[in-house]
């Protein structure tokens, strides 16, 4: 299944007269008190993805992440029973953090406080002297975030109970994403980077190739031509608050640097021997996920993790189904990592130039073939609304 | 005693200078670089490119021998500096500066 297939796929035209045309208020780029509502609406009740089972190939195996929108320390573990939870790291006695290690493994979890002891379930196995607490065992488990995988990554969700299943939210992408490498990894390259920069204002500069002449104008000149000198897409595309793009297709490319020829010349024969068949993919999943497959052999994630109004951190992943075996995968892996490394960095001074204005200037401005960007912002404001609406009927009920 | 296999003499000036285990460290090697070291080491390595991968062809990583492992990581600062000399050219510095936020995750 191609993203043309899974997607509602619209010409430029089709789609700007979908979500609209003209200005748009600036503020929830910038504005503290937007990135609260924000949080709460979006980013506390949507599928975040926070890691791969990978991380956590064995029983026991734990990974801590620090999820600063939720004011949260999470650790990641697989239990006994092969299932992979996530719990807040924080001891049910009187708050302690558990855990202080970023990873490890361990069939029993002790605070070192008063000694509260947990398995790999998150269930409370002892605590000292417990017959002295007026609780039942059962009712002291560590306090567990809704988890689940797709396509080998983890994925939680701080609402107390999601509306939909994670599965259920990607819907017909949770397929595509299931044929990439990264459902069968078993390692990746990671880099992430800190940026001062809205977490929209840093996705959307994903979302768009209007800026590639000129922010890209070496490592992006195979995208443009002549009769496309923007390269923008041929078409978007979307599925409920997911989108994505057709990418224009350079009749007659400008000659690849000799080297980079080299670094890809083995990539089929890899693909081949990894078993490996995907087409080509760009998801842009909701809210701050970006999933990307270059087939045949290629396969990398982004996502914005918000860490205020004003910064995000970013973290990039090129998923493999194996450590490389020989020194052609060694090379191919390599030449992949450092061109698209190469890439991501030039947006970086772009995105956060871009953010400083925002307080400034009252009003962005979409073209149509920024059509992704609009979507973006139309999707977050809608969930924003629905939330401040519903919590003023519940406080006017209360 | 040569430091790396037979018929890659020319590559002997760049043994302990373009050697770097892993690719966070030859990201390093490449940002702390000067111009006339990247055209050097490109210029030498870029002919053995296809020489070197023929010659480590088939073998497991855990398997080379000390000589053939600083050819293999030899082999692997080229993507590096090629991708400095025949795609950045004189945007290098200013794009190395951009790129030192990239952080990579050195492996476990």
């Amino acid at each position: 299944m191609q993203d043309d297939d899974i997607l509602d796929m619209l010409s430029v035209e089709e789609a700007a007269d979908r979500f609209g045309r003209g200005p748009l208020s600036a503020a929830p780029y910038h504005d503290p008190d937007w990135w609260e509502r924000e949080r709460e609406a979006v980013f506390l009740r949507s599928w975040i993805h926070i890691g791969h089972v990978c991380e956590v190939p064995e029983p026991g195996s734990f990974v801590r992440r620090e999820i600063e929108f939720a004011r949260a320390s999470l650790l990641i573990m697989r239990g006994r029973d092969g299932q992979v939870r996530a719990f807040h790291n924080a001891c049910r006695h009187r708050g302690s953090r558990l855990v202080d290690e970023m990873s490890g493994r361990r069939s029993k979890l002790s605070c070192r406080y008063h000694m509260w002891t947990y398995g790999s379930d998150g269930a409370l196995l002892s605590a000292p002297d417990f017959e002295r607490f007026e609780v039942p065992r059962e009712g002291c488990a560590l306090k567990p975030v809704a988890t689940e995988v797709v396509a080998g990554m983890i994925f939680v969700n701080f609402a107390h109970e999601p509306e939909q299943t994670a599965r259920e939210f990607f819907g017909p992408i949770a397929a595509a994403m299931e044929r990439l490498p990264v459902a069968r990894a078993t390692c990746f390259t990671e880099w992430t980077y800190e940026i001062g920069a809205n977490w929209k204002t840093n996705f959307d500069n994903f979302q768009e190739n209007y800026h590639l002449r000129f922010i890209h104008p070496r490592t992006g000149e195979q995208a443009l031509g002549p009769e496309n000198p923007f390269g923008y897409p041929t078409h978007y595309g979307f599925l409920g608050p997911h989108r994505g793009q057709k990418l224009w297709k350079n009749p007659d490319p400008p000659p690849v640097a000799g080297s980079l020829k080299l670094g890809y010349a083995r990539v089929g024969e890899l693909a081949r021997r990894e078993g490996l068949d995907f087409p080509k993919t760009d998801f842009k999943l909701f809210p701050c996920f970006h999933m990307v497959g270059l087939p045949p052999y290629q396969n990398y994630t982004h996502t914005m993790y918000p860490l205020g109004p004003d910064r995000t951190r970013g973290q990039v992943r090129m998923y493999w189904t194996a450590p490389p075996e020989d020194a052609a995968a060694a090379f191919t892996r390599e030449f992949a990592a450092v061109t698209i490394r190469d890439v991501l960095s030039e947006d970086r001074e772009a995105v956060e130039a871009s953010q400083q204005g925002m307080a400034v200037i009252d009003h962005i401005h979409f073209q149509d073939h920024e059509v992704l960007l609009r979507h973006l912002y139309l999707e977050v404001e809608k969930r924003v609304r629905v939330h401040v609406a519903t919590r003023t009927l519940a406080e006017a009920a209360a | 005693m040569s430091a790396l296999p037979k018929g890659f003499a020319a590559l002997e000036p760049f043994v302990g200078v373009w050697n770097a285990p892993d690719l966070a460290a030859r990201a390093v090697l490449r940002d702390d670089s000067s111009e006339a070291g990247r055209l050097a080491f490109h210029a030498a390595m870029q002919p053995l490119v296809v020489p070197a991968l023929d010659r480590l062809d088939g073998k497991q990583l855990d398997a080379l021998d000390v000589a053939e492992r600083r050819l293999f990581e030899l082999l692997l600062a080229y993507p590096h500096v090629a991708m400095a000399v025949e795609v950045q050219g004189d945007a290098e510095a200013k794009h190395a500066a951009s790129r030192r936020h990239m952080r990579i995750t050195p492996p476990a």
